[in-house]
């Protein structure tokens, strides 16, 4: 009986130390792209290339560009509740170009299934994320822990500058490509759903300088540090669900994020009036309970992912239709909008 | 007879026994100096974000760690002399040096584990974590090999760092210059950044008044990769 403990306890040691000795090799990766030791630089803005659906220039009111969480692998992969989600979006802020192919946790855009070395690895851990078999599907949390690295990264104050500059860079660079001018004081809205809230906190303080118009982020259930962008930003809306214990996380792990360190940029965000928050009803974080959920309802009969929408839409009044018409995603009083029905 | 990572085991165990069968061990100064450099490397490593913010090659950035490792060598035997002439006329324990040595440099055992201190975010608590064993592996170190009792070991551990700390800021601050010509010599390029630059935002700020400028309507390209930049 003891043997079988002690072999578990050394597996358990083992994974351990690997996870600890995979955190410390993390940083080479945006340090080795930094000094040019391999990935592409990010080049000039490819304004030749079309977005899926560009909205017409002149009716553009704000752009927003949506930073997945943790689970996502490359600038494609995003869930059916997502997709979901940023139909909806778009349907409740036609006003709004809303771009989603910025993948958050990598210096240049780089999907995992496109780096030189690792292709292979995360393929396999994507295809096992994919996996009917619940066993099977633990592999796939590798990219969750990989993505947890990036975080880390971005909120170190020593790797910081490096990832989150590069990050605004793909930002901007996706902004540019969408049409955005900057010259012109339009509203850029970061929304970080889960950890991506620390990517957008960190990029803020690069992006800032190069927008004229606000700088807004959406933290859904956003997991972040104390970070200078949190001063560098205009506003933060944290929208958070009560049946979510992991956006806590943020107050656990950061403790500049504690009330009784008055002169951390949390707090000092928070004493200037930065920072707004949300209660968005009795959601979780993620899956089937959480922000994007649609078939679990409000007692009203909202979904989940409605009200998360609706919420995030009445923040923006200018990206709503000119004139409200019945396609108006938020019209419905229980906000069935029809995308939502053909889905 | 230990293997050679039994006697790191112990020395990480801090256990006073392992630091006097050094002491006369055929093997204990090879070990030793094995332990010293090989924690230079893992110290240098993790160390080496000033050579990556400054966009070192990578073959420059292999030599820099291995003039990294040696200059720890160097300080090694340095810091185990202070410690010699402290128990010498401070408190009348003797050894001949390069047998302290032997111990002394086991004592670095902690420091091969200075690569941790390149986790993100909980890198300063690995640094402070091994600083303290670190410091205490020394104090185990001289206090067994010497016969002295904690507490006077930790004195004369104490006075040898302080006198390290003086010679630095004095008599050796041209050594201290010569080993940054060296790392910069090794490294083939001037270094535009410093560690201070990114821990006091200097380099965050730079980046933001570059990004500033360089939001022209005409100009998008202004906006060009930071680290091209620093090719510049």
């Amino acid at each position: 009986m003891v043997e079988p403990v002690e072999n578990l306890l050394v597996l358990l040691g083992i994974a351990l130390i690997g996870l600890v000795v995979w955190a410390a090799l993390a940083p080479f990766e945006a340090l080795g792209w930094w000094a040019g030791w391999f990935g592409e630089p990010l080049g000039e803005p490819d304004e030749g290339e079309p977005s899926a659906q560009p909205t017409p220039r002149a009716e553009v009111a704000l752009f927003a560009i949506y930073l997945s969480g943790i689970s996502r692998a490359s600038d494609e992969t995003l869930s059916r509740r997502e997709q979901r989600f940023l139909a909806l979006l778009r349907e409740a802020m036609p006003r709004a170009e809303i771009i989603d192919d910025v993948f958050p946790y990598s210096v240049n855009n780089l999907p995992l299934t496109g780096q030189r070395f690792f292709a292979a690895i995360w393929r396999w851990a994507l295809r096992r994320k994919l996996s009917p078999n619940r066993l099977e599907r633990l592999a796939g949390y590798l990219i969750n822990i990989r993505n947890i690295w990036q975080i880390a990264i971005s909120v170190d104050r020593r790797y910081g500058p490096i990832y989150n500059q590069a990050v605004a860079q793909v930002m901007y660079r996706a902004l540019r490509s969408r049409g955005f001018d900057p010259r012109e004081p339009v509203p850029v809205v970061l929304i970080g759903y889960s950890g991506a809230a620390q990517i957008a906190v960190g990029a803020a303080t690069y992006l800032k300088p190069l927008v004229e118009g606000p700088l807004v982020i959406v933290s859904l259930g956003g997991i972040f540090g104390s970070d200078p962008g949190l001063l560098a930003m205009d506003r933060m809306v944290h929208l958070y669900g009560t049946r979510d214990r992991l956006h806590w996380l943020g107050w656990l792990l950061f403790p500049g994020r504690w009330p009784f360190l008055w002169y951390s940029a949390w707090n000092r965000a928070l004493r200037a009036g930065k920072v707004v928050f949300r209660c968005l009803g009795p959601m979780a974080h993620a899956g089937p309970g959480g922000y994007l959920a649609y078939h679990r309802t409000l007692p009203d009969g909202t979904p989940f992912v409605m009200r998360t929408v609706q919420t995030i839409a009445d923040l923006f009044p200018e990206a709503r239709a000119l004139s409200p018409g019945p396609e108006a995603g938020s019209s419905s009083p229980t906000g069935r909008a029809s995308v939502v029905q053909s889905g | 007879m230990f293997s050679w990572g039994e006697w790191i085991r112990h020395a990480l165990a801090l256990d006073p026994a392992v630091y006097r069968a050094v002491l006369w061990d055929p093997q204990g100064l090879t070990l030793a100096l094995a332990v010293v450099a090989l924690a230079g490397l893992s110290e240098a490593l993790a160390q080496s974000l000033v050579l990556f913010i400054n966009q070192v090659r990578p073959r420059r950035f292999v030599l820099a760690l291995w003039v990294s490792a040696i200059t720890h060598v160097v300080g090694f035997f340095f810091w185990t002399g202070t410690i010699w002439l402290i128990a010498r006329y401070g408190f009348g324990r003797t050894l001949p040096y390069l047998v302290l040595a032997r111990a002394i440099g086991l004592a670095y055992a902690p420091q091969l584990l200075g690569f941790f201190v390149l986790t993100p975010y909980l890198g300063s608590l690995f640094a402070l974590a091994i600083a303290v064993w670190s410091l205490l592996a020394t104090v185990v170190a001289v206090s067994a090999s010497l016969g002295m009792s904690l507490w006077e070991a930790a004195a004369c551990s104490g006075l040898g760092w302080l006198g390290v700390q003086v010679w630095r800021r004095t008599l050796g601050r041209p050594v201290g210059r010569l080993e940054r010509w060296l790392q910069q010599r090794t490294a083939g390029i001037e270094f535009r950044w410093t560690l201070r630059d990114v821990a006091e935002g200097v380099l965050v700020q730079r980046i933001r008044e570059r990004l500033h400028r360089a939001r022209s309507p005409g100009e998008p390209d202004a906006f060009r990769d930071e680290r091209e930049a620093g090719h510049g």
